[in-house]
């Protein structure tokens, strides 16, 4: 077959014309659910007779019921929706959300429905900055022109304005006038960058921009880790990952009701959310130690799984190092929203309580040019810094590259040789304008690394976000990637993890598994997909890998299937020479592998190694039975989300009874939320 | 985008509107159909997918925000609703094999054979595979337009038609065993 015909019988694929009966047939069960709609408030809680089509409908049922929610809310006067939709919702952050979402600037040329639902975003009040007003000026301001990134018309256009832009910033324009708002770019540390923006379409399409943005969240694809055989490709080498940020999307997907797009969902990323104990080492000398647990496999009959938790030594407050660091925040108008620079600004004020007085904190903002905000201040100037939080607003396009310029010169002139120094990249992901060439920012970043300033990224808003650029720049800058959806996201973060965000405690942290063929058949590594590293990388010190803050906590689960299992998958090989074999020497029958884990100190170009064997008899210790269940419950559920292929006949209502049976104490809530989260995937199952 | 028609049935069926919705129905059970059918080639199939699609655009159609043209979105749905039939179908081969109901009603010829398999082969090759073939080359879909209705970027599309086009050169020439 060639090439050409493949594409070709597709092309010709041509089906045939529909019965006239089987579409009356659909017309009509399709109208009967339309007209199920209105006045069903009370459906919410009880599940309707559902009329079953086959086999495969009952899934359809939860979801229908979750949609009727969403069409009663609108049937409903605007000063009943909150109730109505906060009434079956268990987590408080829905409601507030449903307020934010819709406070989204709208289309100047409104239909009725248009025009109803606008006169509800009008309803709630924008959430208020905690900060107190300001009308002077921010402390210091230089302006930096990105010259190389502005066409020649703008610049000069953009050099006149340079004046107004340091004058006294306008009184800040309400949110819901996002019209308004938007026309008036020219806001502290932005300007208008070209003429074409003063005219009406511009605008226009500025806010189409804004509203079509809802699909436009990247995120790099990649598939599911596959099943190996241990006789074939023993070892397994992967780097560590300490982000969370695929949670808050997914958490953020839920609670609108929709199931989130596969490639969002990252199995590592959903585990490493939570906190377990894990035990931490005594001192700083050997960062962490690795903790291994095997346990069965809830989802394969047969199977195993081995626990490889890891808590990295914290810091006592008193032996913090010095902190300077610069954050750089997105002004553009993309993140005139509600949860986007609002969010951010707050989100950082929330930061300034966890450092210390003598650490230094600086602001760089960027939109259609990058501007200095705020010099270096040591944190006992607390006002100060906060009024300049307070004084930004969104307007004009993104300039991420020259902002990142700016920020590094900026970390770079108060520069503390013993201490941390590190960006906070504040964004919606939006890197168009400036230096669109991914490779060139990567290399900015990873040349300032080698200097001694990292980067971490905070992600907000979605519609925008752009995963896979937040996840190259700080895997490239030692930093974190974080996705922040609330300001408890926000204070999980910043303040009860600022120690693990700003101080790392161990560079290019890489994990190998070398499994014992004689006790393991198949094996497959659950997640850390797109942490995947070459065998031979795992010794080479000149690759990168991924960080550990002080106190993080990190998790891998590997799901083996131990040698004569009927589990397992792959048939044994026909043609299998004598290499195949178990290798000459050691054959271990009490060992599933050896576990490496190799690791530089902060400051050292050279790593270390630690040494663990995983033993066939590493059963769960009573005191880590919980965080096992529960974070095998967390690694269940992302891999349904992201299709369930190595699953079985694992269902979100395993899940649930295993994290429900799993909570423990969380003092912070956050597994009880989880199990909030599985049942809103029950109920978006089949909407999208 | 979406042709003011359309645009105006949406959102009276968005207000309640039962006969805009009837009409909206109409109007894209073809594109729903003919999409199903491909997908399964068996036109019994393609009907309960067709009307489970239809069930879905009731419960759903509130949920639509004009962010994105009315057809992707529908094809969004319209995918969904064959994956799941899919699920079904292969969990339901796993319980009791059943014979006839999966053929393809065009088995017997020898043009279908070739397509199924090459389908089958499609999905063999990953995740996502089958739908972008059947977006791109069945529908004549862009990359940009199958990426957002997949809920990937475009890049991710173009490289699964490389990846496709590169793969099936090199395997043997499958029509030709039953030829």
């Amino acid at each position: 077959m060639n090439t050409h015909s493949f594409e070709h019988e597709l092309k010709q694929l041509a089906a045939p014309p529909p019965d006239p009966a089987a579409r009356e047939r659909a017309r009509r069960a399709a109208l009967e659910e339309f007209q199920r709609r209105p006045g069903t408030v009370h459906q919410l809680h009880s599940p309707r007779r559902w009329r079953p089509l086959g086999p495969w409908s009952s899934g359809l049922a939860a979801a229908s019921i979750a949609a009727v929610g969403v069409a009663v809310y609108w049937l409903l006067p605007p000063e009943e929706r909150v109730l109505a939709i906060g009434e079956p919702a268990t987590s408080p952050s829905v409601p507030t959300y449903t307020e934010l979402k819709h406070d989204e600037p709208e289309p100047p040329q409104s239909s009725t429905a248009r025009a109803e639902r606008s006169a509800i975003t009008t309803a709630p009040p924008p959430p208020k900055m905690e900060l107190p007003a300001v009308e002077t000026p921010p402390p210091v301001m230089d302006i930096m022109i990105p010259q190389e990134s502005l066409p020649a018309s703008a610049i000069s256009n953009a050099t006149d304005r340079t004046r107004p832009a340091v004058a006294p910033a306008p009184p800040p324009p309400p949110l819901q006038a996002s019209t308004r708002a938007l026309e008036e770019v020219q806001v502290t540390g932005s300007r208008r960058v070209s003429r074409e923006f003063d005219s009406p379409m511009a605008v226009t399409t500025i806010i189409a921009d804004t509203l079509e943005s809802e699909n436009r969240d990247k995120f790099q694809h990649f598939d599911v880790n596959p099943v190996k055989r241990a006789a074939e490709e023993p070892v397994s080498t992967f780097s560590a990952d300490v982000d969370t940020a695929s949670y808050s999307y997914v958490r953020r997907q839920l609670d609108d009701g929709v199931l989130p797009p596969a490639d969002a969902v990252r199995v590592e990323e959903m585990v490493n959310y939570f906190d377990y104990a894990w035990p931490a080492p005594a001192s700083r000398s050997a960062p962490f130690q690795p903790t291994i647990t095997v346990s069965d496999s809830p989802w394969g009959t047969g199977k195993k799984l081995v626990h490889i938790g890891i808590r990295g030594f914290d810091l006592p407050a008193a032996r913090r190092p010095d902190v300077n660091l610069v954050l750089l925040l997105d002004v553009s108008g993309s993140m005139n929203s509600p949860d986007k620079l609002p969010l951010a600004q707050r989100s950082m004020a929330l930061l300034l309580d966890s450092l210390k007085p003598t650490d230094t904190v600086a602001i760089v903002v960027y939109a259609g040019a990058a501007g200095q905000v705020l010099a270096p201040t040591p944190v006992r100037e607390k006002q100060a810094i906060l009024d300049a939080l307070g004084s930004l607003r969104p307007g004009g396009s993104t300039a991420g590259a020259a902002g990142i310029q700016l920020a590094y010169e900026l970390a770079g002139r108060s520069f503390r040789k013993d201490g941390v120094n590190r960006i906070l990249l504040a964004t919606d992901g939006d890197f168009n304008v400036g230096i669109t060439d991914r490779e060139a920012l990567k290399s900015l970043v990873e040349r300032e690394r080698d200097k001694g300033v990292f980067l971490s990224v905070l992600g907000f808003g979605q519609g925008n976000y752009r995963d896979e650029m937040a996840q190259t720049l700080a895997q490239n800058g030692n930093g974190v990637a974080a996705y922040i959806d609330t300001l408890n996201e926000a204070r999980k973060v910043l303040v009860e993890q600022a120690s693990a965000a700003l101080f790392t405690i161990a560079k290019d942290v890489k994990l190998q598994v070398e499994f014992n063929p004689a006790t393991v058949a198949e094996y497959r590594l659950v997640g850390y997909e797109s942490r995947g590293l070459n065998r031979e990388d795992f010794n080479n010190d000149q690759v990168d890998a991924g960080d550990i803050g002080a106190g993080h906590v990190v998790t891998a689960i590997y799901e083996i299937t131990p040698a004569g299992s009927s589990a397992q998958l792959i048939d044994e090989r026909r043609y299998a020479t004598g290499t195949d074999a178990p290798p000459r020497g050691r054959v271990a029958p009490g060992e599933y592998g050896y576990l490496r884990i190799r690791y530089k100190l902060p400051d050292s170009t050279r790593s270390r190694l630690i040494e663990s064997p995983i033993r066939t008899r590493a059963s769960v210790p009573a005191a880590l039975r919980q965080d096992v269940q529960f974070s095998t419950a967390v690694a269940g559920f992302a891999q349904l989300l992201r299709g369930g292929r190595y699953t079985g006949g694992l269902s979100f209502e395993d899940v649930l009874r295993e994290a429900q049976a799993s909570r423990g104490e969380d003092p912070y809530g956050y597994r009880a939320e989880f199990v909030q989260l599985v049942r809103r995937a029950m109920q978006a199952r089949g909407i999208q | 985008m979406d042709d003011p028609q359309t645009t105006v049935l949406i959102r009276r069926a968005q207000d309640g509107n039962a006969s805009a919705f009837g009409e909206l129905v109409d109007s894209h059970y073809d594109t729903i159909y003919r999409f199903a059918w491909k997908w399964c080639r068996h036109r019994a199939n393609a009907e309960d997918i067709a009307q489970q699609a239809c069930i879905k655009l009731a419960a759903s159609l509130a949920q639509f925000r004009f962010e994105a043209a009315f057809t992707s979105w529908l094809y969004r749905l319209v995918v969904s609703c064959a994956q799941d039939w899919q699920r079904s179908q292969q969990r339901h081969l796993h319980a009791e094999l059943s014979g006839d109901e999966l053929q393809p009603d065009d088995s017997r010829t020898e043009d279908a054979i070739y397509i199924g398999q090459l389908l089958e082969q499609l999905e063999s090759l990953g995740e996502g595979m089958k739908e972008t073939a059947l977006l791109v080359h069945a529908e004549g879909l862009s990359h940009a337009e199958a990426g957002a209705i997949l809920g990937v970027s475009e890049s991710t599309i173009s490289w699964r038609v490389h990846t496709m086009r590169k793969q099936l050169q090199r395997r043997e020439p499958l029509a030709s065993i039953h030829a």
